[in-house]
Order: C-alpha cells, then structure tokens, then sequence
C-alpha cells in the first residue's frame, strides 16, 4: 500500500513534468527559401532586393585580432541593378558602394556624382515622400553621409557574440550619382541572409559576413516621393 | 590538450577527507541516542520563530513581511552540500552564472540581495556577485529569506531582500558527521561536536569539499564548474556570566582553492590560460547580551571580515595575469530592544563601520581605497488591538564616500482569524556604489583590449590617454560622468496567508519594486586602435512586479506536498516610454523587415523568467525510518541576446529555453544514530551548455551520516 501511495505520487510528478516543458521557437524563414549565396538582383512592384552583395569579405586575420579583407569597395548602381566594375570608380555610374559595414555615396570625397543621403528612422513601407525638411549630407572622408560606427548608422555590433546586425527601423535614403531619389533598407549583413548562432564559431561568423541583404525603391522621374 | 588534472593536488584532499572519515566512526562504540534530525516531523505545520525580519525573535504568523525559511531538515534531504544547491529549489529565486553562481531575488540582480552568515555580512564580491558556493551549508541551522527591501535595519544591499544563514548554536553534547560522494568525484565532509562545560558552551565545525569539476561541452579544455577545493572550520563559544548577562564568540574560516584553465576566444585566436585562483575569508564575531530586566535587552556586537582572493594565470599568448584583491569590513554596533508594554516594542540600533580594499584591478596594489559608514536605525512595533500589528522603523546611513541615505519602513498585519491574515509593507532600499564603481583600472588583454575604470579613474585616466593621443572618440555617455550615487529602490508588498485546515498552507504576495538612478556600465570613449573603454553611470529607472504564491499540504499522514510559483514582470521605465511614445524602436518581421516594437513585443529586463515553479513532494512512513523525496524545479525562457540589434529585449530576439530539473532523494536510518542517503540531481539530464553553464547533467550521490548526542535532562 505505502509503495503504491509512493508510486502514484512518482506518477503524477512525472505527469507535471512533462505538461510544463513546452519549448518555444518562431525561427524567421528566410526572404527567399531557392537562394545558394549567391549575388541575384530581383524586383517585384517598385521594390527590388539585392541577395548577397560580398562588400570586402574577409580574407585573414591581423596579429592584432582584427580581420581584415583586401580594403576595396564594391559598387552598386541603383538605377541599373548591377555591380559596376572597379574600374569605373571615378565615375557616375555607381550609386553607392560598401567595404565591410562602410557605406558611401557617389559624391563629395567619394565620388564625381551628385549622391549624398542620411539615414532616416522608421519602417521602410512609411516613408514614402523624402521629408521637407530633410538635410542630404555629403561624403567627406572619414566621415560619411551614411554615419559609420556601432549603433550610430545602420549596424550594431555586439561584442561578446561578434556578430553585426542591422538596425531595424533605418532606412537610408540615397541621392544617386545622377541626383535622384531611393530609399534602401539592409535586412541583413550575412550571406544568404541569415545571420549565424550567436552560438557559432568565431570562423564561421568571419567567413559569413560582409554580405549584404537589402530592399531598395528608386524613384526614376526625379520626384521625392516613393 | 586537455591536460590531467595534478594528481599531487588530489591526493592529498581525498587523503585529508578519508583520516576525518576514519575519525568520525570511532564514537559509534559508545552510547547512541535515536538520532534528532527527523524528530520535526509534525502532523500539522508549524509556527517557527524567525529573526531577520524585525532583528529580534517573532514567531513567523506575527511578522508583517514576506519571510520564508529553509529547515535544516529541508537542506539534508535534498541534499545539498553549497548555499546554491538549497536556494535553486526555492520559489522565485534564480542561480545566475557569471562570475560564480548569485543570487536573483523579485527579479533583481544579485548585487541587490544582502548576505549574512548569523546576522553579519559577507564581503568579497566580484562584480556584484557574491558566489554562493563558497558557502557550506553543513552546519546550517536554518536559512531565513526576507523579501522586499529591508534597508531600515540592514542598510546598503538589502535593496531586493535579505539571506540570513544561521548556524548551528547548539551547545548540548552531541557529535554531527556526514560525507557524502557523488558524480564528479564530489567529495564532502562534515564534522560538528558541541560540548557544554560548565558556563562555558562549544560549538566547532569544520567542513571540507572538492570536486573535479565538469565540462558541459564535449572534449572541451575549459570547465563549466572548475576542480576545487574548499574548507570551512568554525568555533562558537558562548559563556553564560550569569543568568542575565551571556558573552559570544564566533569564528568561521573558508578557503577555497579553484584550478584555472581557460580558453578565451577573440576573432578565431584562442588564447588558453592556466593557473590557479585562491579565495580566503576569515569572520570574527565578538558579542555580549546583557538582559536588564525582562523588558530590556542589549547587545554590543563587534565583526571584522577579511577576503582576499588572488588569480594567477600563465597565458599562452604570453602576457601573464596576476590579480589581487583584498577587502576588510569591520564593524561595531549596538542594539537595545526595549519592551515598553505587552503591546508595544522598540529596538534601536547604531553603529559605525570601516571599510578598506586593496586590489590590483585598481591603480595599484598597494594603494588603500576606504570608506567609513556612521548608521543608526530604530523600529517600533505596536499592536493597538489584538488583530493588528504595525511597524514603522527607518534607519540613516552617513557614507564618506557617497551621499547618505534614509531608508523607512512600514508594514502592517491584519489577522482575522487564525485561519486568515493580511500583510502589507512598504520600505526603501539603497546600495551605495561599490569600490570596483569608483575605483577599478581594469584592461583586459586576452579579450580584445577592452578597457574598465572606475568613476573617479575614468576622467583622470581617459584624460592621459588623450593627451598620448590614444583615444580616437569621446561618446555622448562621457559627459555623463560624475559622482556616483546610491541606487534606491520603493518597493511595495502585499499578500495573504490562509490555513483553511491545520495541513494545508496558502500564501500569496503581490510585489512592486521601483528602482531608480540604476549603475550600469556604457562605452564612454574609444581608442584608436578600436578598444572599447568602459565607465559607470547612474543612468537607469526600472521596475519589477509580480506575485509569488505558495501552498503547503501535509496529507494521508505521510505525504507533504509543496508547490510554489512566480510571476515576474519588468521593464526599464525609459524603454517603456519610448515606446508608449512610438516611432523609436523597430524589430523585424518573419520577411526580415522592420516593424515597430509594440509594448505587448517588450519583455522588458533580460535573464529573468515570466514564470518560475516547484512542486515537492515528500513521504515519510510512521515510523519516521526512511523518506523519499521528489523535486521538481521548473523556469519559462528568458531573453537572453538582443537579436535584433534594436538595443532592447522583445519577444523577437534570442531566448535560453524554459527548462525543468527534477532532483530525487531518499534517505534510510539503518542504525540508532546512522543514516544513509543517497540521489539524483537532475534526473532528466537537462543540460543548456550556453545559458545554464553552471548546471551539471545528471549527477548521482551516496551519504552517510552520524549523530551521537547525549543531552543533559
């Protein structure tokens, strides 16, 4: 009887145990389930994404810590939805062009375009005309019209995960090398889109970023609105 | 390269344990009484007296604030052998990992609960944490928990609560060993004798333990529990002078000697460091109690502690590091307890303390960093009718080094029936900046170069580094230096407790607390070589609510059932108004694009869980002769990484998993005197290697205890 008594209470424990461990996870699918890493340009309505653009991928490992990538820029032109060769730097025929989590503008110190932008708070979808009062800053190196450093542009870099993320709720509105409008939104800074573990290894986080994700609407009549 | 462990090292701790096993068996020839560990075993529940609430003895159902007890008998059958072990199975604390294992109380960080060992506090913390494994709980009588600020009597610290350890005062003639050996090569070892010879009563302990450590993580070099040894010796004297005047002496030691090894990660370069850690603290409590009549009582009570703790580790990137810490606490304090009438009481109190530390994670070694604290504190209880108590008390703290504090308290008990009580509270709670606040000089080479100070280095220092043109920007967070002050707390609680059967037990208690002008540590510049340099700013206002209830059943004459859960609910007060504000924080949707937060999003404070919960339950035959126990402890997901980047914690970003652990043990007496134990810590073998480094997987043990005693009728 006494057993029993102890048993029925052994059962009823291992009952509560199992109705208390639910486990919850809601992983976010990834923008487009057929992509293998690779750069690919697609628009649908008036917004185009760009899969995969490498911005100066990471090739070593200083003495110091500090990984670095062969320090050139890649070059992006809004208004043809191409990478436009290094060659062409010196030209208006790029928009923007990024180099790890820098991001510059086809004018001032950067280039001979006519580009500038700043970064605007808020959700893509609600900005659709450039604010009246809204000031287009150029690039003047080291300082950029799309401010660079953790927490104060478009990224945020977490130290103790070593991973960069963008910061949701920013968009970068873009005056182009032949001045006019697009607003741009990073999704994400590693390939195919989806940022590692913070559980992942140091290598895996390195060999994975400076991959850029983003969604971007030019506005080809030259109007500020969107 | 996973290298064995020194087997010099070993042998002579198993060595020291097995002689003081040897030892502990020789008394067993002699006389043996039954033993008094299981005689508590009552039929209905009962009413115990507590201490730490109102600093004098009250029967727990007269206390007007949220107080619970840990028996000793609770401490043995689970059996636990460290403080972290019996407070993991307590409703609505949490085990932080994290330089050592602290404490979380009403959803506040260890930083914010007290520690005393017999009413006297523990120094030594690191990083706010004071590491409750360093604790024995051998000789414990029992753990008093005060929830809700107890500032008023306590000061500084007792912000979220109060963990009052009592041990053993025993002065009877009576010999208590146990060991016990487990998973991990754990080993410990107990030994407490007490003898009273004529006025004078003894009363000595000595504990040791050592395990190997583990490693959660598969072929792994680093240790989630690194190998240790500790030992614990204590002596309580107490001389009666005469019947109204008694004199106390109490003296507790602890070593603790803690094997290094260790792999710190930085872009893909490990760096693997090697060496010891070596933690010592010493605890002198002198007292005398003279009783005037039986309405007057004081108490003059003299304590000084000294840690010192030392980390010396050889890295294989060369550099070395040497760490040095010492602090010293003393005190004397003086309280008068004056019972004016049946209904009425007072206690007052003053005191005066000095504080000193040396460290090397300061400018140097050998400079002396102190403080002096000048306190009084008066409490008054009043019951104007039967039903009702009041208390109304505040205590005044008057600190060099920072602003001074008032801290009152009030609470208030309605009991309207036996059956039926309601209690109601409110009291402020401080804690001054600590030393490392003000005066750390912190630079970590193995991580990244990363640099800490103090506020009272910070200005000073950053400005030399500029001046070598190191520093490349100064932050928005720099122009916030300045003094530090007092973080306070308001906190609020409320609850009933209902015994609707003389078996069954009922609690509930509402809880509010509102912190302000919290410290938290912000990047205030960077150099050119991108390190980081970090400083502490009085920035934050949060709160923490929630309701904890437990339920207490005794049943079918042998069955005791426990159950006890926690609602916790927090935010950062700013955070909270920004987003009420709109427009300010975004996070991402399952496409990956940018949605604003919605409050119903927010999770507000991060590591702590919505839901925690235990269910106990015990059975004991009549014969009192052997028990089985079963615990199951059970916490909701908690955030654990702002995934999302947005710089606050909402249900989109990275969770630890809500986990339970169920913990199994069962005890026979075999003998009149010796008892047998043994269990399963987490029988289910739950293991979360990131977010719970400092839980073990499934562990087993067996325990062997002997009680002789031989009391005087």
């Amino acid at each position: 009887m006494k057993r029993l008594s102890v048993l029925s209470a052994l059962v009823v424990l291992m009952i509560f145990s199992v109705a208390c461990s639910k486990s919850s996870s809601s992983p976010t699918p990834p923008l487009d389930k057929t992509n293998d890493g690779s750069f690919k340009v697609y628009t649908e309505g008036k917004v185009t994404t760009v899969q995969n653009l490498a911005g100066d991928t990471i090739i070593g490992i200083a003495p110091s810590g500090q990984p670095y990538g062969a320090g050139k820029f890649t070059f992006f032109s809004l208004v043809n939805k191409t990478i436009v060769p290094n060659s062409d730097s010196a030209t208006s025929n790029w928009d923007i062009a990024i180099r790890g989590t820098t991001i510059i503008t086809n004018g001032g110190t950067s280039g001979p375009g006519n580009g500038g932008g700043f970064v605007w708070v808020g959700a893509f979808d609600n900005l659709t005309a450039v604010p009246a009062d809204s000031v287009f800053k150029t690039d003047n190196a080291p300082t950029y019209a799309i401010t660079t450093g953790s927490g104060k542009g478009w990224y945020n870099y977490d130290g103790p995960t070593n991973l960069v993320t963008p910061l949701p709720g920013r968009v970068l509105v873009i005056r182009t090398a032949n001045g006019k409008y697009a607003k741009i939104e990073i999704l994400n800074y590693y390939r195919k889109g989806s940022t590692p573990a913070a559980s992942e290894t140091d290598a895996i986080k390195l060999a994975e970023q400076r991959f850029y994700l983003f969604r971007y609407t030019y506005q080809a009549d030259g109007a500020k609105t969107f | 390269m996973v290298q064995p462990l020194s087997k010099k090292y070993n042998t002579m701790h198993r060595l020291l344990q097995i002689l003081l096993i040897c030892f502990l068996s020789f008394p067993a020839m002699a006389q043996v009484q039954k033993s008094r560990l299981y005689d508590s075993t009552e039929r209905h529940l009962l009413d115990e007296v507590v201490v730490t609430a109102t600093r004098n003895e009250r029967k727990l159902s007269n206390v007007a604030v949220p107080v619970s007890i840990i028996s000793q008998k609770t401490i043995q059958r689970a059996g636990s052998l460290r403080l972290r072990d019996i407070l993991q199975e307590q409703t609505g604390l949490f085990m932080t990992s994290g330089f050592g294992t602290g404490v979380q109380m009403q959803g506040l960080n260890p930083d914010y609960t007290l520690i005393l060992v017999d009413g006297e506090p523990l120094v030594g913390r690191t990083a706010g944490v004071l590491d409750l494994n360093r604790i024995t709980v051998g000789n414990i009588k029992k753990i008093e928990i005060v929830k809700g600020p107890s500032s008023s009597l306590y000061g500084s610290e007792a912000l979220a609560g109060v963990i009052n350890i009592i041990t053993d005062k025993n002065y009877e003639n009576k010999i208590t060993a146990g060991s016990r050996y487990g998973t991990y090569n754990t080993l410990d070892a107990n030994i407490n004798a007490s003898a009273r010879v004529g006025k004078l009563g003894i009363n000595t302990f000595f504990n040791s333990y050592s395990t190997d450590g583990y490693s959660i993580r598969p072929y792994s070099v680093e240790r989630a529990k690194l190998p240790v040894w500790r030992m614990t010796p204590q002596v309580k004297l107490n001389y009666t002078i005469d019947d109204n005047t008694s004199v106390q002496l109490s003296v507790r030691y602890n070593y603790e000697h803690i094997k290094n090894e260790l792999a710190v990660t930085n872009n893909g370069l490990i760096v693997y460091s090697k060496g010891r850690e070596i933690n010592k603290d010493i605890n002198v409590i002198p007292s005398i109690t003279h009783q005037f009549s039986n309405k007057l009582k004081t108490t003059l009570r003299l304590y000084g502690t000294i840690f010192e703790g030392s980390q010396q580790l050889a890295t294989s990137s060369g550099q070395g590091y040497d760490d040095y810490f010492r602090q010293q606490f003393y005190r004397a304090e003086n309280q008068t307890d004056f019972n004016l009438r049946n209904n009425l009481s007072f206690v007052a109190g003053i005191g005066y303390i000095r504080e000193f530390v040396n460290s090397s994670r300061y400018d140097t070694k050998d400079s002396r960093k102190e403080n002096e604290v000048k306190y009084g504190f008066f409490q008054t209880e009043w019951k104007p009718w039967k039903p009702l108590t009041l208390i109304a008390g505040f205590r005044y703290d008057d600190n060099k080094l920072y602003a001074s504090a008032f801290s009152p308290k009030v609470a208030a008990q309605y009991k309207v029936s036996d059956k039926l009580r309601f209690q109601a509270s409110y009291g402020k709670g401080f804690k001054a900046p600590d030393f490392r606040q003000l005066y750390l000089n912190f630079t970590n080479t193995a991580a990244g170069g990363y640099s800490v100070y103090g506020t009272l280095e910070a200005q000073r220092v950053i400005d030399i580094q500029q001046q070598s043109g190191l520093i490349k920007e100064l932050s928005a967070d720099y122009y916030k230096l300045q003094t530090l002050r007092p973080e306070f707390s308001n906190g609020f609680n409320a609850g009933v407790t209902y015994l609707p059967i003389p078996t069954l037990q009922w609690q509930l208690n509402f809880f509010r607390n509102d912190i302000t002008d919290l410290i938290e540590s912000r990047q205030v510049a960077t150099r050119f070589d991108n390190s980081q340099i970090f400083s502490y700013i009085n920035v934050k206002n949060a709160y923490t609510k929630g309701l904890e209830t437990s339920i207490q059943y005794k049943f079918l004459n042998h069955f005791q059932a426990d159950a006890g859960y926690q609602l916790l609910l927090t935010a950062d007060k700013d955070e909270e108004a920004l987003i009420k504000q709109g427009n300010h924080y975004f996070t991402r949707d399952e496409n990956g694009y940018s949605i604003e937060v919605k409050r119903s999003d927010y999770i507000g404070l991060p590591n702590r869980s919505r839901h925690m919960g235990n269910l106990k339950l015990q059975y004991e035959p009549t014969s009192k002769k052997w028990y089985v126990s079963v615990r199951n402890i059970y916490r909701s997901k908690w955030a654990v990484y702002d995934k999302d980047g947005n710089g606050i914690y909402n249900k989109q970003d990275e969770f630890a998993k809500g986990f339970l652990m169920v913990n199994l043990s069962a005890g026979y007496e075999i003998l009149n005197g010796w008892r047998i134990a043994a269990g399963i810590d987490n029988l289910t073998n739950y293991s979360d290697v990131l977010n719970l480094p400092n839980m073990p997987g499934r562990s087993y043990y067996t325990m062997l205890a002997y009680t002789f005693s031989k009391s005087k009728k």
